[in-house]
């Protein structure tokens, strides 16, 4: 039995994770931690697990490892906490705001020896996973360009915190898509532009809401990416993640959560889409489960977090600039 | 009013039958193949089917009103400078010419020869289009802060060709990307800056592929994808975010679809299949033809024409330097 905490519920995703570890038959969620007593409290009875109002109380219990899913600059203080006291990790995305904390976390869990995983779960999608095969089959040929998005409806709070966040929808809704590119095409990238700005919520937020991005992987792969926070509250459901890929042998497109079902309910009195398929959640937990079973680094590690928050940073650097910026390494 | 096809392919062919549907006559036809003008002027009862080396006798014949120029992109602006010259009104296929510099001798010629020039940016009057326009500006969307327009399909196959030459066709960023280049100046303004990936590949297969960002003068952001990527159909999508609501058209969601097998090598130009009661090009015939008897000044001026032409002009300087352009 694996026994894991969870850091912070800041994260809506907190929720999602809580609900696979009760899930799972290897699995126990042995207590949560807040700096927000009331929502740690409401959580854990929510669970049926302890709550602990010392974050160092729930890491020197006997807990195996922990999900981190707090507000994003407080990921690294989390991560190094968690690492001196020997736990496995599964960090919330976007795993840091800076390269510099990204690579401090990722060189904590390996001085401390212990697995260290960004929470992708998009991977554990089954229409990504099945573009995944079929690109990787060759079955589209070479993969010259893609344009992607990830939109969203404003979450608020937090998460159009500067201070908190470290940016917007560009800082919240790049990191997945970057990730599934580098998972499909297994190349890096080298380039990135990035044109963004509170173009929505002038009145609401302070942070952007849209980033329009071009990006380029190793051996030139033409690559735009749309990070918004730009459905309304009267869309049918909470966002998207879409790719179109163009390869030499034909055109592939994936639209991940669009395996619906159309619902209007005049007790809703807007559409809705209720959705079937896997629950990537659950994959995503499943494998961080394993991973402490088996001592070694959940499938999606921190160097993949790493990876996503360059091309986020290289993205507001861009906007700053108003140049390309080159990723480097 | 008498008009003469000069470019009877396939935009050529449609837009003599749109200009018919308005009362026009088509009293001649000209192509580079004599053929293409023989078999267009038999279609229309036209008198005259000239090969090219005979355009000066349409053009000083007085019974002839108007021209419609109909032929690849790079031969416009001489075709603009003859047909001013000689007095003949035109209506001159998007994009208007090739470079903005060629644009801009255009539009001088025709101020020369006091003639007007209208420039085929037909979304203009694509009923869907209208229709968002119409959305945008009951203000139900609030200010519209994103927008993103994508169009395109499989690659355009044109006479010789040319569409694959994408240094006379500029591609698909140059030649269909264009309306929703047009399009956002038309509904946002001009555009401050573009940065643009075009594809534009020949091996191993013809292809490409153009995605740009534009930030526009007002602040508006737009993401515009254009495919000849694909190897069958077409569709266009317009997305349109603003700060209390979102506008989505798709053209797969279009009230007729249908699929042929396809036969030979395929259209050379893409109309999509519609619905409408009136096509959007008869309503810019309409237009066209309004200006030329009423001087009622058209939804589509040639400055409208340069200013697109400019910016996908940029769009491919942004492709080749790697950094964005500013206009
Ligand atoms: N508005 C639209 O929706 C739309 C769609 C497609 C094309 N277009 C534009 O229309 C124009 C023509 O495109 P098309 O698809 O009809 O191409 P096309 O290749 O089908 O037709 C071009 C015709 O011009 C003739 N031609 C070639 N060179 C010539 C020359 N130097 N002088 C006279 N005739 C010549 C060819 O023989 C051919 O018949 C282009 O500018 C294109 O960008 C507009």
């Amino acid at each position: 039995m694996a026994k894991i905490g969870i850091l912070s519920f800041a994260h809506m995703h907190a929720y999602g994770y809580a609900s696979s570890l009760n899930s799972l038959p290897g699995a126990e969620l042995a207590g949560i931690w807040d700096d927000d007593l009331e929502r740690g409290e409401a959580a854990a009875k929510q669970f049926k697990t302890r709550f602990f109002s010392k974050m160092d109380a729930l890491l020197e219990s006997d807990i195996d490892g922990v999900i981190i899913t707090s507000e994003n600059i407080r990921h690294r203080a989390m991560v190094e906490r968690a690492a001196a006291a020997g736990k496995w990790i599964l960090c919330e995305k976007p795993l840091a705001t800076t390269v510099e904390d990204a690579k401090a976390m990722v060189q904590a869990c390996k001085k401390a020896k212990v697995g260290f995983g960004t929470a992708f779960p998009c991977r554990y999608s089954p229409p990504l996973m099945v573009a995944m095969q079929q690109i990787q089959s060759g079955a589209f040929g070479e993969i010259y360009a893609a344009s992607c998005t990830n939109h969203g409806s404003s979450p608020g709070g937090w998460f159009a915190q500067d201070k908190l966040a470290g940016g917007g929808a560009t800082m919240d809704h790049t990191v997945h898509v970057a990730d599934l590119l580098r998972w499909i095409l297994k190349k890096e990238f080298t380039k990135v532009y990035c044109e963004l700005g509170n173009q929505l919520h002038k009145g609401s937020l302070k942070t952007d809401d849209v980033g329009s991005l071009h990006l380029e992987m190793e051996g030139g792969v033409q690559i735009s990416h749309v990070a918004s926070w730009s459905r309304p509250k009267s869309f049918p459901t909470w966002g998207d993640v879409t790719i179109q890929f163009i390869g030499s042998k034909g055109v592939l497109d994936v639209d991940a959560f669009n395996q619906k079902i159309n619902v209007y309910s005049d007790a809703a009195m807007k559409a809705e889409w209720a959705h079937y398929g896997g629950n990537p959640d659950t994959g995503l937990v499943t494998d961080f489960v394993q991973s402490i079973h088996e001592r070694r680094d959940p499938s999606i590690t921190g160097i993949d977090g790493l990876r996503a928050v360059e091309v986020t940073v290289a993205a507001y650097q861009s906007h700053k600039t108003g140049k390309t910026v080159k990723i480097g390494r | 009013m008498n008009v003469a096809i000069i470019g009877c392919g396939g935009m050529g062919s449609y837009h003599a039958q749109m200009a018919a549907n308005c009362g026009a006559r088509i009293v001649a036809c000209v192509d580079a193949f004599p053929e293409a003008a023989k078999k267009l002027a038999a279609t229309h009862g036209a008198k005259k089917a000239l090969g090219m080396k005979d355009l000066a006798k349409i053009l000083s014949d007085p019974g002839v009103d108007l021209v419609l120029i109909a032929t690849p992109t790079p031969t416009h602006l001489e075709l603009v400078e003859r047909a001013a010259a000689a007095g003949k009104h035109i209506f001159c296929e998007k994009p208007f010419c090739r470079t903005s510099a060629d644009c801009k001798k255009a539009i001088a010629a025709a101020k020369r020869g006091k003639v007007k020039l209208f420039v085929g940016h037909v979304l203009r009057y694509f009923h869907e289009y209208e229709a968002l326009k119409a959305q945008i500006e009951s203000g139900k969307i609030g200010t519209p802060g994103w927008v993103k327009m994508y169009r395109g399909g499989m690659f355009p196959v044109g006479s010789k060709k040319w569409f694959s030459n994408f240094d006379q066709s500029g591609g698909v960023t140059f030649d269909a990307s264009i309306h929703d280049l047009d399009w956002l100046r038309y509904m946002f303004g001009d555009a401050e800056r573009v940065y643009c990936q075009a594809l534009q590949r020949t091996e191993p297969v013809l292809m490409d592929y153009a995605q740009m960002t534009i930030r526009m003068k007002s602040g508006l952001i737009a993401t515009v994808v254009g495919t000849w990527a694909h190897p069958s159909g077409f569709r266009a999508k317009a997305e349109i975010c603003g700060s209390a609501g979102l506008l989505y058209y798709d053209s797969a969601e279009s009230p007729l679809s249908a699929q042929q097998r396809e036969s030979g090598a395929g259209p050379g130009m893409i109309i999509p299949l519609g619905a409408d009661s009136v096509s959007p090009y008869q309503l810019e015939w309409e237009d066209f033809l309004a200006w030329v008897r009423d001087d009622r000044k058209p939804r589509v001026v040639p400055e409208d024409g340069l200013k697109a032409v400019a910016l996908a002009e940029a769009a491919l300087k942004s492709a080749k330097t790697g950094q964005p352009v500013k206009l």
